[in-house]
């Protein structure tokens, strides 16, 4: 049985090189992973203070039942020296062009503020950032409805993507401030 | 096992000179049009692609003699996509302005022809220090291409260069170069303007070597040239004296 031996043989070998390869990602993840995590936390934190400006995260949680949103966190902040609260949502999603993760903020009467990407893997990352996220954070309060439904900018799935997002966080900013 | 002197150094200049794989071998051109809109973006993706080269392509030559003939283009996938996973997670945990930057295109390494390609074609035939220096060679001509790309692409696009925005443990520094920040073209900051920029380089680089063919073939025909009139000045001289 000469094939049957060689047929082992090269799936023994397979075997070993992706047991090592397994082993290697592993040790990778143990050294990275506590840092990766620290990441993300530091980087809803400057999401918050982008949108919020000098703000203080009050409470925090999971979300359920939505399609995007994950995370929320309710916010203190000042806006010419009064207080405000404010409600920030972490949403992720993907489609056929990469994942988006994103911090979307919402002011007390659930008027979206403005949001800050913490993860764009959109195959046309940088046309969605300055066609499309950058226009909508720049525009006036009374025009960021427009700029949002405002697709069509060279990256309009990844857009429509972000639009989706920032609509079920507007629900559920509703929905917080509702209970 | 003796080496050839200058070996050395010719497989590693050959990645960047003669078979430079971007602007020679048109190979890996995806990233080359994605990444090269800033020179910190392009310096990056170039410093992740060799280390992954290298890493593979030690790998590889290492296992040449194990890896059976079948499984051979699987078993390098399996080796060149774990270290993309690594290469990917150490991004994430040390540099994320430069993972969130560079984004898919660290992922696509593993598909990247010219990792594949030169595991195939060089580091499966070759012991370990070549392979190491063939994928060093390769790594800086690529890193170099990219970097000229970017190059002309951010300067031309934006009228200047800035630092500091994707390697964050540098103070950021936007450097205008006077002149040029009034006659920006934002079409080279965009995937038109990236195979504009490409489609120029190759042009120059054809035109080169064309011109050096040309001289090449010149020197040739005057040297042939010249042979011959030294014959038959010899053949004259050698009927002169039978004559006489």
């Amino acid at each position: 049985m000469p094939n049957a031996k060689k047929y082992i043989l090269t799936g023994v070998t397979l075997g070993c090189i992706a047991a090592v390869a397994a082993g290697l990602i592993a040790v990778t993840n143990l050294i990275t992973a506590k840092k990766i995590a620290q990441n993300e936390i530091d980087a809803v934190n400057k999401g918050i203070a982008s949108i919020f400006g000098d703000s203080e995260i009050k409470n925090e949680g999971k979300v359920s039942g939505h399609d995007y949103v994950t995370y929320y966190y309710q916010v203190d902040y000042k806006n010419s020296e009064l207080e405000m609260h404010g409600y920030a949502f972490k949403c992720e999603g993907s489609n056929m062009y990469g994942k988006v993760s994103l911090i979307a903020g919402f002011d007390q009467k659930s008027n979206f503020m403005s949001l800050y990407l913490i993860k764009n893997e959109q195959t046309y990352a940088s046309t969605l950032v300055d066609k499309y996220v950058v226009p909508l954070n720049d525009a006036e309060s009374s025009k960021k409805d427009e700029a949002l439904d405002d697709v069509s900018c060279g990256a309009t799935y990844g857009a429509k993507l972000v639009r989706e997002m920032i609509n079920d966080a507007k629900a559920a900013s509703s929905e917080f401030w509702s209970k | 096992m003796a080496r050839e002197k200058g070996s050395v150094r010719k497989n590693f200049l050959k990645g960047i000179l003669t078979e430079n794989p971007l602007f020679v071998s048109i190979l890996g051109t995806c990233p080359a049009l994605a990444t090269t809109k800033t020179l910190e973006a392009a310096l990056g993706m170039g410093l992740l692609f060799t280390i992954v080269l290298i890493c593979s392509n030690v790998l590889v030559s290492l296992l040449r003699k194990i890896i059976p003939e079948e499984i051979r283009t699987p078993a390098y996938i399996v080796i060149i996509a774990t270290f993309v996973t690594m290469v990917k997670m150490f991004t994430n945990a040390f540099l994320p302005e430069l993972y969130s930057t560079l984004g898919v295109f660290i992922s696509l390494i593993v598909v990247n022809c010219i990792v594949l390609g030169r595991a195939e074609a060089y580091a499966s035939k070759n012991g370990p220090f070549d392979s190491l220096i063939d994928a060093l060679g390769m790594g800086v001509g690529y890193t170099l291409a990219i970097m000229l790309m970017a190059f002309f692409r951010e300067l031309l696009g934006t009228g200047g260069f800035t630092f500091g925005k994707v390697f964050t443990f540098i103070p950021e520094t936007p450097l205008i170069i006077p002149g040029i920040e009034s006659y920006t073209i934002s079409l080279f900051q965009t995937p038109v303007g990236a195979f504009i920029v490409f489609a120029i380089i190759l042009a120059i680089i054809a035109f080169i070597k064309n011109r050096k063919a040309e001289l090449k073939a010149n020197l040739a025909k005057q040297e042939k040239a010249k042979k011959l009139a030294e014959a038959q000045a010899m053949a004259a001289k050698q009927a002169e004296g039978g004559n006489k």
